[in-house]
């Protein structure tokens, strides 16, 4: 994501200029449709939540402060958070309690998905299972890390490792994902 | 430092402010030590990648629709807004209006109030005077008509030998008037009192101005064997009268 296409972003959002509903959603709606899907697990409440949180960052647009984070974590915030108040929200709190289902992390439903983000998929794929649960504990289902310790059975200290060393992994697909891009620019 | 700065990574305060998790307190400490320390700036930079990285490992793609949804909300949010402004706007300039006319109209009312107060005391003090001139009126009436009435004719001494008058006194109504038909000329300076005594006391009973109504009855006090005088005075009129000056005396 290109820094000027931020500030672009960000410039039209001061401005109020409902360009930049359209531009955010076409560079980060996936993503964001992606983040919400995996916290609530169902469709429509995934719309909904993503709805929800596009009229949040239309109405709070001037509070981004753009020294002190990058455009996606603000938007990444603001649509996890709405998420998580949804599925507390509809007391689905206790059904959702961490079943953490191998098979969901991996169970897509291959019919949505396109196919650059089918190379991010697999991805995914070179980080241990054990450090995309704890990220996925602590991203996605709203967990402080002590939940997260208590939830997973495991120590908190190793919670918090396990973390450090995902992040730290995730700068494997990162260098990949460039490389994939340029393909895909190639292909253009 | 390297100390200090390695703790801080070590701890989960940085993976928590990107979340936004963080306390106040924390929020501020995070802040200051962003922007205190490269490394710590470095490392916040790797997590926020990191962490776009991540969610977008779980891209999906979004439903045919959801754009338009959104996009629509958000007009018609705009549009209610524009039309609350529009509102607004006309309703602040209606409590305007409502605030000037009442103040208006609440000065009209005081003033109409301080008018009506005006008028009735007019009307109160008409009213007295209208009864107390009834009164005299039929007083007079009576005095003319009664064939009680005693009539004297009165003439001024040698010092106003034109003076003229009639006092009509009635001993069983107990009424005394007095008809002043003719005043000679005075000095500007001076002026004719009348006066009357009445059980022994004086009675100042006023200038006489020109005569205007020659038949003009003007109340006397009554009293047994009272005395009428009248006076020249200087202007203005004085509290006692002036013996030597006496133009004339009724007696009733």
């Amino acid at each position: 994501m290109s820094t000027l296409l931020e500030k672009h972003i960000v410039e039209l959002l001061k401005e109020s200029n409902d360009k930049a509903i359209s531009l955010l959603y076409e560079h980060y709606g996936d993503t964001l449709y992606g983040v919400a899907f995996k916290v609530v697990r169902n469709e429509e409440l995934a719309q909904d939540v993503v709805q929800e949180s596009f009229i949040k960052i239309w109405n709070k647009s001037h509070t981004y402060d753009a020294s002190k984070a990058k455009l996606f974590t603000w938007l990444f915030r603001i649509t996890r958070n709405t998420a998580i108040d949804k599925l507390r929200s509809l007391g689905n709190k206790s059904d959702k309690e961490i079943q953490m289902d191998v098979s969901d992390v991996y169970n897509l439903g291959v019919e949505g998905i396109q196919p650059e983000l089918m190379d991010m998929r697999k991805q995914l794929d070179k980080i241990e299972l054990k450090y995309q649960i704890v990220l996925e504990a602590l991203f996605f289902e709203g967990m402080t890390q002590q939940e997260a310790s208590e939830e997973l059975d495991i120590p908190l200290g190793t919670v918090k490792s396990r973390l450090k060393i995902g992040l730290r992994e995730l700068k494997k697909i990162y260098g990949a994902a460039s490389i994939v891009l340029f393909y895909l620019l190639q292909g253009l | 430092m390297k100390e200090k700065i390695n703790n801080f990574l070590e701890s989960d305060l940085l993976e928590k402010y990107l979340l936004g998790e963080t306390t106040l307190e924390e929020k501020h400490q995070v802040e200051r030590y962003i922007a205190m320390y490269p490394e710590i700036r470095e490392a916040y930079r790797e997590l926020e990648d990191n962490l776009e990285t991540f969610a977008r490992l779980y891209a999906r793609k979004a439903p045919e629709g959801l754009k338009n949804r959104i996009t629509l909300s958000i007009r018609n949010q705009q549009a209610g807004r524009k039309r609350f402004i529009r509102y607004a706007v006309a309703a602040s300039i209606a409590t305007l209006f409502f605030a000037a006319s009442s103040v208006f109209f609440w000065n009209q009312n005081q003033h109409l109030q301080h008018e009506n107060a005006m008028v009735t005391d007019q009307i109160r003090v008409l009213e007295a005077d209208m009864k107390e001139q009834l009164e005299d009126v039929r007083n007079q009436f009576i005095v003319l008509n009664n064939p009680g009435t005693r009539k004297y004719m009165v003439s001024g001494n040698k010092k106003a030998r034109d003076l003229k008058a009639i006092a009509y006194v009635n001993p069983i109504k107990k009424l005394s008037y007095i008809n002043v038909r003719n005043l000679p000329q005075l000095p500007e300076d001076q002026c004719y009192q009348m006066w009357a005594e009445v059980n022994g006391s004086m009675v100042n009973l006023g200038i006489l101005r020109d005569i205007e109504d020659k038949d003009k009855l003007m109340a006397l006090p009554y009293g047994e064997k009272a005395l009428g005088y009248i006076t020249i005075e200087p202007k203005g009129g004085n509290n006692t009268p002036s013996v030597q000056n006496i133009v004339a005396n009724i007696k009733y």
